[in-house]
């Protein structure tokens, strides 16, 4: 058990290392040719140009468009995980014939399909949204398969003496002891594979300022930007882990 | 015989399984019947289709032959309003707390959620949970996970309890207080238990009925009505000589089923 001083020191030392890690950027900044390198101190002022709409006055609507990509990709992630997942896990022959070709294309770097995400579906939000979705689906369909190899049979067996259907069963056994896990990882992925998929080729949302500052050279807006998209991630994946917790008070 | 009414007829049935080494017959034409109040125990060896025949009674499991009938209507499928089961192992769902597995059959009922949630807290007094409420299962002891989902099974109110080997996973003390905190629940709540076990102690100790079953398949060798009163001692010479004669009766089909 961990005592009461534990969670100050906890943050304090997470404090130290950002402290440290920001003091070794602003010298490493200073010494390099300034189109290139930015100390912290220089991105302030960019940032706060970038959060007054000064310098990206584009900047809510493409955040918008970005978040608005990462919830689509990620409702059908989690939609055809948990359908793809349930199919597997529900029927065995099924489950062993392609749970395993499954898992190996899991294990291929997804952004070597992105080009023809591309081709397919264009410049515009929907080859995003279908990259954060490959990224998002295969953990989700994972974690629900093994999810479903885990219930404990017997509590199949209670809930239908107890008089549930299939899909009481279903509802009321199966999804609690498959939500554990994936869910998790998958928000985390789609979200990284909608920025990818902006920063890869697109005409708006955060990856498209990013390419624009960095492109330009604005070295400062471009730091600024990643900060912002950095609090997006981080954001959603606090917000994810909160849900989870909740969720999952059952296990700890 | 009695006066009361049967409220469970097992009328002649069998129950053939298919397994990797050729069908295997579980149970052979059993018959048997229950009073309503009674707390009838089913009794013998490993194998012999105990559970079968109380799978039978919970709608869980279909006779190849003859027929069950509970309150004068044959049993087609689970009916929690009729029969509620307490298996060997707890079966708590891990996601829900203790108050939350005792409600689950009021759930699944769709009694109301303010009554439901009445109804559980009340039993939790009795089923010595009283500040257990919101813990979950992994915080419970065994027996106190096995009190949950006997909870579980009382709070339906079904007037039939089927019990199968329900202190079967506890160690000696606990299913020996077990067997006493079972007892008075039962005389409380004056419903009809059918209890799986392998303990001639549990057996003697809390039935008014003991069905001997003999190995398999299964048929019912004996029924003994055993009209001693609460609470019982093992020491009587009543006891004693009862003992010896179920004993003698399950020592045979222990070692047919042994060979």
């Amino acid at each position: 058990m961990t005592s009461r001083a534990a969670p100050m020191t906890v943050v304090g030392l997470r404090l130290g290392l950002l402290a440290l890690f920001l003091a070794i950027w602003e010298v490493a900044g200073r010494m390099v040719n300034p189109l290139l390198g930015v100390p912290p101190s220089a991105v302030l002022p960019s940032l706060r140009d970038l959060l007054l709409l000064r310098s990206y006055p584009d900047l809510p609507a493409s955040l918008l468009l970005t978040i608005r990509e990462i919830g689509a990709a990620y409702a059908l992630a989690v939609a055809a995980g948990l359908g793809c997942g349930f199919m597997l896990g529900m029927h065995r022959l099924v489950g062993r014939a392609w749970g395993p070709m499954l898992a190996a294309l899991y294990a291929v770097p997804a952004v070597v399909w992105y080009p023809s995400l591309m081709l397919f579906f264009g410049l515009d939000a929907a080859s995003k949204i279908a990259f954060g979705f490959l990224l998002g689906f295969f953990p989700i369909a994972l974690a629900v398969l093994a999810g479903i190899r885990q219930v404990n049979p017997q509590l199949v067996v209670v809930a239908r003496a107890y008089g549930a259907g299939t899909v009481t069963v279903f509802r009321r056994v199966m999804l609690p002891a498959m939500l554990v896990g994936g869910l998790r990882t998958g928000l985390a992925l789609s979200v990284i594979g909608v920025v990818v998929g902006e920063i890869l080729g697109s005409k708006a949302g955060m990856g498209a300022l990013i390419n624009h500052a960095y492109g330009l050279l604005r070295t400062g807006d471009y730091v600024a930007l990643v900060l912002v998209t950095l609090a997006l991630v981080v954001g959603s994946d606090v917000l994810a882990s909160l849900l989870e917790r909740r969720a999952r008070r059952w296990t700890e | 015989m009695s006066a009361r009414p049967e409220l469970i007829t097992i009328e002649g049935v069998t129950k053939r399984y298919l397994t990797s080494s050729g069908p295997v017959e579980a149970l052979h034409h059993v018959s048997l019947s229950v009073e309503e109040g009674a707390f009838c125990t089913l009794i013998g060896p490993s194998g012999c289709g105990k559970s079968t025949l109380l799978g039978m009674l919970g709608g869980l499991v279909t006779p190849d032959q003859g027929r069950v009938l509970v309150d004068g209507r044959p049993v087609t499928g689970p009916d929690p309003r009729r029969a509620a089961t307490v298996f060997q192992e707890a079966g708590l769902f891990p996601w829900r707390t203790a108050l939350q597995n005792v409600e689950f059959g009021l759930e699944l009922q769709g009694v109301p959620a303010e009554r439901r949630r009445r109804t559980a807290s009340e039993l939790l007094g009795p089923l010595g949970l009283s500040g257990f409420a919101e813990k979950y299962p992994r915080e419970l002891s065994g027996g106190m996970k096995q009190r949950v989902a006997i909870g579980r099974a009382l709070a339906l109110d079904a007037k039939i309890l089927l019990m199968d080997e329900p202190f079967g996973a506890l160690d000696e003390q606990t299913r020996v207080l077990m067997g006493e905190w079972l007892l008075d629940i039962w005389r409380r709540t004056r419903k009809t238990v059918i209890f799986v076990t392998h303990s001639l102690h549990e057996a003697l100790f809390l039935s008014t009925r003991v069905a001997v079953m003999t190995a398999r398949p299964g048929r019912i060798k004996a029924a003994l009505d055993l009209a001693m009163e609460y609470p019982r001692s093992m020491e009587s010479s009543e006891m004693v000589a009862l003992r010896a004669k179920l004993w003698s009766e399950i020592r045979e089909e222990s070692l047919r089923a042994m060979r």
